[in-house]
């Protein structure tokens, strides 16, 4: 079966350091260029469903800025209170300057 | 002991004696090509007594009770550093016992500390162990919040809340001072200020390391079975290194270490390395002692010539490595950074529980935390400090990698693992020794005059902040 990519925005658009929130198939995306890699989580917290997009991004982890639970861009896991359940995370590829995403 | 040395001692005062027939760690030092500046060529040692510790402070759980509520109090504590909290909203979460506080960038050069409770019904702000990044403080129960600078921003509803008076619910604020890129809190509003807690010896040195311009590139917890005072005091002095670390020995200079006391708080040795221990004379080469120079960051060492010339010292060829080696991956000048700043331990104690190591091979920061439930368990935490690097670019702090119980220091990525195994060695002890004075018979543990000072001297500031009322 083939996966379903679809295109996320340019990737000149989320420089390193950058961030990126759109919405896909009805999901907030959010995208994060950061230590040469680049992520694609929900762009919306599993604690109270408040946006992600201003969280502080360091070391592949992002912090909720409103409450303060931090999850793994990578793996989406929940590492500190008071979120105990992970963020969904995406497939992610670069196609002729293009960041795709699986959602 | 030999009737020859127990003469020698009996003959001097108590705390005169020092490793008979062996170089001082200041005439070792006075050998080095590149000379030692003011503040490690200083010397601090007053005897302060010879009387046994009482042991109910490291197993009577009502001792631990009465220190979290007399010492840590009342002491300044390193919070975290500068470079984890570098923008203005950044917070990070510093726990002792039951307290916990936000350490926060409110402005540039405005750190402040707030008590991590919601002022409405009492949750905390923050988790305990996170950080991160905030705009406003807002609680996660009823939503009140707070602005960074620890006013009231909203209470929900606020007309069922006549009775709450915005300019009464300001988040309580322990104190804060900034020293060498280390944040420190107090919770004591009447303390002396840092500088003079610390005392001015203290204060001429750590200025001269320029701590500020360093950053955390390792940092590993691990909880530790034993009260948190001996968890510290194991890392107080070289006398162990013989028994303990026999594979450092070779290339230590451990009997004939140096011990120093400042005022009330500080106090640290000086072991210098790269120099055969007093109690192996005679039984290595040169050339041994420099293929047994353990490092804190060995990597540093890649592709060195390690082979000895005839004539030559290992403490030498080791500072002309290290300098060599750190000017390359710095790209700044050491030449004039002295031999002993490169190679040697410098292990100074902050009270209650900071130790700093300044050196260039050996740059940890240790900070120790007793369990708020349990006197028997403490959290040891060690950091390791490089030099910025050289395009002035500021690298993240590192992620802290928490050992399990049963994991081995060698476990912890980033970490040396030379380094590592002689924390092993270290920490294996420590059950042991809790459980021993748990069982012993005797109530009270014996100190030597001089390698055991820091010990006493650490020991003693314990029992005055536990002198005072609660």
């Amino acid at each position: 079966m083939l996966s379903d990519f679809t295109r996320f925005c340019k990737l000149e658009e989320v420089p390193p350091g950058g961030k990126k929130a759109l919405k896909i198939n009805d999901s907030w995306v959010l995208v994060c260029n950061t230590k040469d890699r680049l992520f694609a989580v929900s762009g919306i917290c599993s604690h109270q469903a408040r946006p992600l997009l201003n969280g502080r991004v360091r070391n592949c982890k992002i912090t909720c800025p409103v409450h303060g639970a931090r999850f793994d861009l990578a793996t989406g896991e929940a590492l500190c209170l008071p979120a105990t359940k992970p963020i969904p995370v995406y497939a992610l590829r670069l196609v002729d300057d293009w960041i795709e995403v699986c959602v | 002991m030999s009737q020859k040395i127990r003469e020698h001692t009996l003959a001097l005062a108590p705390g005169e004696a020092r490793c008979p027939d062996e170089p001082s760690t200041q005439e070792i030092i006075a050998r080095d090509k590149v000379a030692a500046p003011v503040w490690v060529r200083s010397q601090a040692y007053t005897f302060l007594g010879d009387e046994d510790i009482s042991i109910d402070r490291y197993i009577d759980p009502a001792f631990a009770k009465k220190e979290f509520d007399t010492l840590w109090t009342r002491t300044w504590q390193f919070a975290c550093r500068e470079e984890h909290i570098p923008e203005v909203g950044d917070y990070y979460v510093y726990d002792i016992g039951r307290h916990s506080f936000i350490v926060t960038r409110v402005a540039e050069h405005d750190i402040r500390a707030y008590y991590n409770a919601c002022l409405h019904r009492g949750t905390k702000l923050r988790a305990s162990g996170s950080d991160g990044c905030a705009s406003e403080f807002k609680c996660s129960f009823h939503g009140w919040s707070w602005n960074l600078d620890g006013t009231l921003k909203e209470a929900v509803c606020a007309w069922d809340f006549p009775h709450v008076k915005a300019d009464e619910f300001s988040l309580p604020e322990a104190r804060v001072e900034l020293l060498g890129g280390f944040v420190f809190i107090n919770m004591d509003r009447d303390a002396p200020s840092l500088p003079s807690y610390l005392g001015p010896e203290f204060m001429a040195h750590i200025t001269q390391w320029k701590l500020e311009d360093r950053y955390v590139y390792c940092h590993v917890y691990k909880t530790i079975p034993a009260n948190w005072k001996l968890n510290m005091e194991a890392f107080m002095e070289a006398y162990h290194v013989i028994n303990t670390h026999p594979q450092v020995a070779v290339s230590n200079a451990d009997a004939n270490s140096q011990y120093d006391i400042y005022g009330e708080h500080v106090d640290r040795f000086i072991s210098s390395l790269g120099v055969l221990s007093p109690h192996l004379r005679g039984q290595y080469t040169q050339q041994d002692i420099l293929d047994q120079f353990t490092l804190g960051d060995a990597s540093m060492l890649d592709g060195a010539d390690r082979t000895l010339a005839a004539g030559e010292t290992a403490r030498q060829r080791m500072a002309d490595i290290m300098r060599a080696m750190f000017e390359k991956a710095t790209s700044t000048d050491l030449s004039y950074v002295s031999d002993a700043e490169l190679l040697d331990c410098f292990s100074y104690t902050l009270f209650p529980n900071t130790f700093l190591f300044p050196g260039i091979s050996l740059p940890m920061v240790y900070r120790f935390r007793p369990h708020k439930d349990d006197h028997r368990k403490s959290i040891y935490e060690v950091m390791f400090l490089r030099p910025l690097p050289a395009d002035g670019n500021r690298p993240e702090p590192a992620e802290p990698v928490y050992l399990r119980d049963d994991q081995s220091f060698t476990e912890a990525a980033g970490m040396d693992s030379g380094f590592a195994a002689i924390l092993d060695q270290d920490t294996e002890n420590l059950l042991l020794q809790q459980e021993g004075l748990e069982a012993s018979a005797k109530p009270g543990i014996t100190l030597g005059n001089y390698q055991e000072i820091r010990v006493r001297h650490f020991e003693r500031a314990v029992d005055k902040y536990l002198a005072a009322k609660a």
